[in-house]
């Protein structure tokens, strides 16, 4: 802790609190996050027009799996600041150790998505099968393409820790802030897909 | 002092009145191309709005689940809008390539690989022009002869809307070159956080593919995710875009080794 403390986390020169990351980076977060909603507002309406016929297509998704899988995610986003946090302390060795359990952790997450969504295809749910489905593999997509551009953005993180001359502190918090909106996104679609019933 | 800066400051002074002014940029603003390009982009995306939206009122699109007589009933309904709308664009249609060309030399004056221009040039050449122009020929043809069978008005009206639908896919592509250049360059040609946007524009347009699947819906062609929400960001993304070359084009310094390389 004091360590980190002494490697002047968010804080800068002059001692004021400061944005992680470039403020660019959250220009994005907030448009991502405006978009998603709009989807998930536009979803709660659809699901409202016909909430049974939503509740039974929902009710064969696996909540297991969309447990697990968030379980996954938010235990990236852990080890993504545990990454930023070694880095702020300087401690290069072990921030990429952690960068290396979250870009694991999003393999994962991948690989569980397509066994969902082969899974779902097996039983014959497809995109065009119903409203609910529509949505189902739209969001879900549309989040996997998100963390695909965050594999992106973790590689951008691995290429400045991986040499001395780099390791540009912003550029890192940058790349983990992308890595957790991806996470912060799931969140919402688990629980408007998986549990709001 | 530059030779731009000097020429400027040589010149006889401006006269008074608005078509001597003009007269006046015409021959010595050095930047009299770029903003010649700029002017164009702005005069195109108001015709392209008022034609589409005003004229044909081929956007908002029209239902993708419509039957084959509405479909017919579309065409005449819309007839003379379609002639006179896309009539238009056939005459205006190359306007669209100014966009292409300032992009392109905002890339060029970028600290990146030509590469990315070069990529962004062929994109649009070869394809967004074309996949305009071939929504309004489809259209246009159904409105020439509303009589034919309504099979083939069929054919020429899914044919319009999927092309101009289409066509996303190409903007998607071009908008990432884009982005990640602005990301990559060193020089502050654009803000960062409109290489972001670019990104970000990318991702909402990957939402169009799914109006191949759907005719109803929010994902079909007319649908409140494929199109509404998609347009509203890529409006916001034009106005910004043109906004941010004009930028550009204040702050060139038309005497700089930089520009003085690519021109």
């Amino acid at each position: 802790m004091t360590e980190v403390a002494r490697a002047r986390p968010t804080s800068s020169d002059d001692g004021q609190e400061r944005m992680p990351g470039q403020s660019d980076m959250w220009v994005l977060v907030m448009i991502e996050a405006i978009t998603f909603s709009s989807y998930f507002v536009v979803y709660t309406i659809y699901y409202c027009r016909s909430a049974e016929a939503f509740l039974r297509s929902q009710s064969q998704l696996d909540l297991a799996l969309g447990v697990i899988n968030t379980l996954i995610l938010l235990a990236s986003s852990w080890s993504v600041a545990r990454c930023v946090e070694r880095a702020r302390a300087g401690d290069h060795r072990a921030a990429t150790r952690n960068l290396a359990l979250t870009a694991g952790g999003g393999l994962l997450f991948a690989a569980l998505k397509l066994h969902e969504w082969s899974v779902e295809i097996g039983r014959g749910n497809f995109f065009s099968t119903d409203e609910f489905f529509s949505f189902y593999y739209f969001l879900t997509g549309m989040h996997l393409l998100h963390v695909l551009v965050g594999f992106i953005a973790l590689g951008v993180v691995y290429y400045q820790l991986k040499s001395p001359a780099r390791r540009s502190l912003e550029v890192i918090e940058t790349g983990a802030t992308f890595w957790h909106m991806v996470d912060f996104l799931w969140v919402i679609i688990f629980a408007l897909l998986y549990v709001m019933r | 002092m530059t030779v731009a800066a000097l020429a400027q400051e040589t010149a006889p002074q401006p006269p008074a009145s608005s078509l001597g002014k003009l007269a006046w940029q015409w021959r010595h603003n050095p930047k009299l191309e770029l903003w010649l390009s700029w002017y164009t982009i702005l005069v195109f995306y108001n015709v392209f709005g008022i034609v589409f939206f005003g004229i044909t009122r081929t956007q908002p699109p029209p239902k993708a689940w419509w039957d084959l007589p509405k479909i017919v009933w579309w065409f005449h309904d819309k007839g003379w809008g379609l002639l006179v709308g896309f009539g238009i664009i056939f005459v205006m249609g190359a306007f669209a390539t100014a966009s292409t060309a300032l992009i392109t030399y905002s890339i060029r004056r970028m600290s990146v690989s030509p590469a990315f221009a070069w990529s962004y040039l062929i994109l649009y050449s070869l394809a967004a022009v074309p996949g305009m122009l071939l929504t309004c020929i489809a259209l246009v043809t159904g409105a020439m002869r509303p009589d034919r069978d309504p099979r083939l008005m069929g054919l020429l009206y899914d044919m319009g809307f999927l092309s101009f639908s289409g066509t996303m896919g190409i903007f998607l592509i071009g908008s990432v070159v884009w982005g990640v250049a602005i990301l990559l360059d060193e020089n502050a040609i654009l803000p960062k956080w409109f290489g972001y946007f670019n990104i970000c524009n990318a991702l909402t347009e990957v939402v169009v593919a799914t109006c191949c699947v759907l005719k109803s819906g929010p994902f079909a062609w007319d649908g409140v995710i494929a199109f509404y929400i998609n347009m509203v960001v890529f409006g916001i993304y034009t106005g910004l875009f043109i906004t941010y070359l004009r930028k550009m084009i204040e702050r060139e310094d038309m005497d700089s080794p930089q520009v003085r390389g690519i021109r």
